[in-house]
Formats: structure tokens, sequence, C-alpha cells
């Protein structure tokens, strides 16, 4: 097995005294694609910027290792960091307009990634730009963003992030604000990134199309914890977690019967101050024993890759 | 008999920064049958709010004819206008701000009833019960504030307070997506229920071709302020016939991993182009896959192939 790229383990975030992440964990191999699944509020961009040493103030990491390949990056320094990020370790945003200066160029913005000047290193951000599908770049290169539209935004902030050849890139919805025809063009071109240049990617979306389209593996996270994680063809075939197999049944499909009920899930998402001691999805869930609203279940190995954290899956397939 | 919306050649343009103005809707046609819902669709900024604030009085149009249940509300008087607001209801994307948060949720869904003299102190106490039950909420809820309620529970009230007056039509834009994944399903259950009970004409507003699929009689595809194409759901998803309709679907990206990675891609070329500019001839033929020359210069008129009304001169 290639060793992994980026590793998480038993990451913990708090907010003052509320645990908004409890000790999740997964790893990410060069080349492979992970999602990050889960509803509004359950943690995907906190996880992301704790990855990113870039967590706000109010919140703490109070346990928990991020590894990028064998390095610890928990224990670095600010300056050291400085030196990864944007180098070895990248991330992108939903809203590209907000994450570019908008009084710079876009050429002078992604030679930055570099630590360049851009005339030093023109001919390469020209093929950055052309590789992620601007067309005319020669153009474009000496534009400045509020000339680009959102899309053509995002594939500057990809060029930025990738410009630099990094091991690990952390998109956060990067096409949650797109088009349905350019959320196309943008995952396509993800794809290809991360199969051409071995870039492990951790796309975080709460959409699970864009998971079926592109991730080698998902990690579904609820309210915090992580509730099932595998290779995507396994979950989505035959999910274990009551959650996941709610959720995929609950979404309207192209292949359904037009209106037939959907599956409901009943009730609605915790807020972090509402966290009861077992199960956060105990509460809503239809399997639901005695013991989930008093106990948390572990996240245990289930075979051919995957990890389940309930007491009464689906199927039962955790190795004897 | 006439239907419950009529809208004939509708144009909304309005004032643009730069000199030309954004025409937003231009020269769109469509009907909406009793008790038929009509799904109206396309990427963002193709106009289909202003076709719904249009629907609903909200938006004047700058040209055409809307009528609701044959009354013209283009030019139309307040009074009358008044009049046709209690049979065309909305409901719009977020339920957040479309509750007044200090008035309790049973005042905000009595409001329309004591406001037009329907009902008042018992009576409108028990109506207001039964809207409440009607959209899975309970009657004790009635002295609660928005703020006690959870996304998919407000969205609820809104349309409980939309269907006080027993509207002929409903209007929804974007009506789940605002609204957590796990807690769409309640409300699109809700939707096909009611339109089951009541019998209601809806024009359902989403950019989400399968929530269009699950709720809708017919589709509408709208690009840049004008259709290009509308037909029975099920003639439009196994057989579109407008490029565009068939890019958009194949974009679609599925939640199952089989399917989704089997699908032939219909990649797009290039943005939509900003409806203060829109291109000449046909809107869609800068992006256009089968483009021919016809295209750049002569607009497509919609006509019938097979069960679909198109604008494509190659259709
Ligand atoms: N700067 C902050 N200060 C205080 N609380 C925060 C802050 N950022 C996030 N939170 C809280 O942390 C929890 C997790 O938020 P996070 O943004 O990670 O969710 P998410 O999964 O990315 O959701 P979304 O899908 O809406 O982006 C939420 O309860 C949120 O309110
Ligand atoms: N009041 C206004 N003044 C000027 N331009 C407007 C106004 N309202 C809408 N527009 C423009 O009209 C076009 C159509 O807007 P509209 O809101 O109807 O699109 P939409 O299809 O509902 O998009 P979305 O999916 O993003 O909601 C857009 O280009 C928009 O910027
Ligand atoms: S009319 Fe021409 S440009 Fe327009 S959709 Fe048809 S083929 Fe494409
Ligand atoms: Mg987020
Ligand atoms: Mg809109």
């Amino acid at each position: 097995m290639t060793p992994a790229a980026l590793t998480v383990a038993a990451l913990s975030l708090d907010l003052g005294p509320t645990r908004l992440v409890d000790g999740i964990g997964f790893s990410v191999a060069p080349g492979e694609v992970m999602a990050l699944v889960g509803e509004s509020g359950c943690g995907k961009s906190v996880t992301a910027q704790a990855i990113m040493r870039l967590l706000p103030d109010a919140i703490r990491q109070t346990g928990g290792q991020v590894r990028l390949g064998e390095e610890d990056l928990t224990a670095l320094p600010e300056r050291a960091m400085q030196a990864i990020r944007g180098r070895r370790l990248s991330m992108i945003f939903q809203e590209p307009q907000a994450a570019l200066d908008p009084l710079d160029t876009i050429g002078a913005q992604i030679a930055e990634a570099l630590r360049q000047p851009l005339s030093r290193v023109r001919a390469e951000v020209r093929r950055m730009l052309e590789d992620v599908g601007i067309s005319d770049p020669e153009r474009r290169i000496d534009q400045h963003p509020f000339e680009l539209s959102g899309g053509m935004c995002q594939r500057v902030m990809i060029a930025t992030a990738l410009i630099a050849r990094p091991a690990v890139l952390i998109a956060d919805e990067p096409t949650t604000a797109l088009d349905v025809t350019i959320q196309a063009q943008i995952l396509d071109l993800l794809r290809r990134l991360a199969i051409e240049r071995r870039t492990a990617v951790v796309l975080i979306t709460h959409d699970m199309g864009v998971v079926a389209d592109i991730a080698d593996r998902v990690c579904v996270m609820y309210a915090g914890r992580i509730a099932e994680a595998g290779p995507v063809a396994e979950i989505f075939a035959a999910p274990m977690h009551p959650y996941t197999a709610l959720l995929l049944a609950s979404i309207p499909r192209l292949s359904d019967v037009p209106k037939s009920p959907l599956a409901v899930i009943a009730g609605q998402v915790p807020a972090p101050g509402e966290y009861g001691p077992g199960c956060r999805f105990a509460n809503r869930c239809p399997r639901a024993e005695p013991r989930c609203a008093t106990t948390t279940p572990p996240l245990l190995a289930a075979g051919q890759g995957r990890e389940i954290a309930c007491f009464a899956p689906l199927a039962d397939r955790r190795a004897p | 008999m006439s239907h419950t919306l009529e809208i004939t050649d509708l144009k909304v343009h309005f004032p643009g920064r730069h000199g030309a103005p954004v025409r937003a809707v231009d020269g769109v046609s469509l009907h909406v049958a009793a008790g038929e819902t009509l799904g109206l669709v396309g990427e963002s900024g193709c106009g289909k709010t202003t076709v719904a604030n249009a629907t609903v009085g909200l938006q004047a149009p700058t040209a055409g004819s809307v009528r609701v249940q044959g009354t013209e509300l283009a030019g139309a008087s307040r009074s009358v206008l008044r009049d046709v607001r209690a049979r065309a209801q909305m409901v719009f994307q977020n339920p957040v701000t479309s509750l007044n948060p200090r008035m309790t949720i049973g005042a905000a869904v009595g409001e329309p009833l004591l406001v037009r003299g329907r009902a008042a102190g018992r009576a409108l106490r028990d109506q207001v019960a039964a809207l409440l039950e009607e959209v899975g909420l309970r009657a004790e809820h009635a002295g609660r504030y928005p703020h006690q309620f959870s996304g998919g529970q407000r969205q609820r009230i809104v349309i409980a307070r939309a269907l006080a007056l027993r509207p002929a039509l409903l209007v929804c834009d974007e009506p789940v997506s605002a609204l957590d994944v796990s807690v769409r399903a309640q409300i699109l259950n809700l939707l096909v229920d009611l339109q089951a009970r009541h019998a209601m004409s809806t024009l359902f507003v989403s950019h989400d071709l399968a929530v269009v699929r699950h709720v809708c009689d017919r589709v509408a595809v709208m690009y840049l302020g004008r259709i290009a194409e509308i037909a029975p759901r099920d003639a439009i998803f196994a057989a579109p016939r407008h490029p565009y309709t068939r890019a958009l679907l194949a974009a679609v990206p599925e939640p199952d991993p089989a399917v989704q990675r089997a699908k032939p891609r219909l990649p797009l070329a290039g943005e939509i182009p900003s409806p203060a500019n829109p291109p000449a001839g046909c809107r869609f033929h800068t992006r256009c896959p089968i483009v021919v020359d016809q295209c750049r210069h002569e607009v497509p008129p919609l006509r019938r192939v097979g069960d679909s009304d198109v604008a494509c001169h190659l259709a």
C-alpha cells in the first residue's frame, strides 16, 4: 500500500466548552480523491481549517494529529507552516471571488504561490492556466478577478493552489456556488489533475451526486463525527449506517418514480450545544436501541476498507 | 376554460448599469393548466425568479401578458392586483427571511385571512389550527415564534400561510434549496401531498433537475431569458430535444457511482453570456455543441417536435 499523503488522527476541535469535532480520523493516498460529506454545520470546514492550521481564534484543537506524509504538522512552528501552505498543502474555497485579491492580476496571484515575481515564471503560469482550461491564457494572465466569471475565478484558484505541485489539495465546496454545467467542468478538471499529478484531494461537499461522480472514498460525517467511511462504490451500493442509508434514500433521483414518497429522516440535525452522550443520530434513528442514547458507538473496521460507527448497522459485516 | 396561468410573450427588462438594459426575461410564453405542476429550470441568472415574481404581481412586465385564471396582471389596477394575489401565492427560497420574527406563527399563518376579512376570532383560530396540521405541525405551535422552529419547520409555516387563502396557483421559488439535505424530502413529500389533495396548480422554480422531475408534470427549460424547451416530464427526461436540455441533464451528478460514471459527458464550452448583451440569433449558439451558421443570425422559434416545444433550428 502506498503511504498516505495526508493523515488525520483523532482530531478534536472545541468551541469553548462545546466539542464541534469529536475525534475524527482519515487518510488520503497520493492520487486519491477522498470526499468529506455531511450536512451544514457537521464540521467539514473547521476540519479543513484545522488541517491547514487556519482555525478561527475561537476554535481550539484539543486533540489529535495531522500528518503530511510522515511529518506531524500539529507541532510545527507557524513559520514552518507558512512554508508548507500553498506549496505542499493547498486549499481552495467555495467563493473564489472572496479568496482572490481584487487589486492584483490573476497572473501575479498565481506566481505568488511560487514565491516568485510573475516576470520570472510567466511561461509556467500560462501553462498552468491552460491546464485548468482557461482559454486565451496570454490575455487572461494580466486581467483582474472582476473581469472573470465565477467559473473562471474558480479555475484561477485551482491554478493558484496547484502550481507549486502540492502533495495535498483541500477543496471546500469548490463547486457549490457554480451552475451544474460549470460544476461538471470543474469536477472533471479536479479528477484529471489528481490522476496526472498524483495529488491527494480532500473534497468537501454536501452533495452525494458530487461524491458519486469523482470520489474514490468517502467519509460520511454527522454532527462532528464520522458515521461511516469507505470506498464510494461499496457505500453507495450497501450503506451500513442508518444515516447514510436514509440520506441516500431521501434524495430524488432521475431514476425514481416521480411523486412517490421519498424516505424521510424525522426531526433535524442537532446543534453542537445539544449533542447528547450517545450516538448523535440516536434521536432521529429508526434503528436506535436503548444504549444508542447513552453510549457512543466507536468507529470500527467492517471489512473491505470500510468503517462504521453504529450499534445496529444495516448489514453487520464487521470482521469476526 | 382558461388555464390557471397563461403567460404570453412576457418581457421584463431592468435598467442596466452600463446603458444597455438587462433583458432578464425576453419573450417567454408558457401556461400552467388547472391542477398541473410546471417546473421552471435553468442556470443562475436565466430569469426564473423574474418570471415567478411577474406571475404573482411582484414584478410589472415590460411587455407581454400574464393572466391568472383569465385576469390580466399587466397594467392592472391596485385592486385587481390585490385580488389576484389572493389567488396566486408565493413560497420563497429562504424561510428565515420570509417570516416576521416578531409575529407568532399562528398570527403569520392567519394574517392573510384576517387582512382580507375572510375569518376572525374563533373561526380564524380554527382555520389556523387546521392549516398548521395540514402541513404537519401541531395546532399548539400557533403561539410560538419563528426562531423556535427549524428551517424545515419554518418552510412548512410559510407553506401553510401561502395555502391560507386556498389559492388557485402556488408559485414556489427554490422552496428546498436553503434546507438541509435531510429535511428536503419532508418538504417535497408535503408539496406532492398538497398537490394531490387540492388539485392546485403550481409553478415550481428550481435549478435542481432531479427535484423538478420528482414533483412536476411538465417542465420548461429557460436559457438567458428565453424558453429553450417545454415538454411533459417523461418526454423531456427520456428524449430531451434541445442541445441545452441535453447538456443540463448530462451535467446533473447522480448519487449513484455506477450510473454517474457510465454517463456520457456532454461538456459545454464557455460561460453563460450576460443578459445585458445576449448573443444574436439563438442565445445558446456561443456554447452549443452542434451550432450551424443559421444559429448565429436567426432566432429559432418554439416549434413542436414530438411531444416537445423546442427552440432550436436543428431539433
Ligand atoms: N468562526 C467560528 N466561530 C464559532 N463557531 C464556528 C465558527 N466556524 C464554525 N463554527 C461552528 O462549528 C460548527 C461546524 O461548522 P463548519 O463550518 O465546519 O460546518 P460545515 O460542515 O462546513 O457546514 P457547511 O456545509 O454549512 O459549510 C458549526 O456549528 C458552526 O456554527
Ligand atoms: N431588480 C433587478 N435589477 C437589475 N437586474 C436584475 C434585477 N433582478 C434580476 N436582475 C437580473 O436579471 C437576470 C435574471 O435574474 P433572476 O433572478 O430572474 O434569475 P434566476 O434564474 O432566478 O437565477 P438564480 O438561479 O440565481 O436565482 C439576472 O441577470 C439578474 O442579475
Ligand atoms: S439553434 Fe443552433 S445554436 Fe441554438 S441550440 Fe439549436 S443548434 Fe444550437
Ligand atoms: Mg463549510
Ligand atoms: Mg432565482
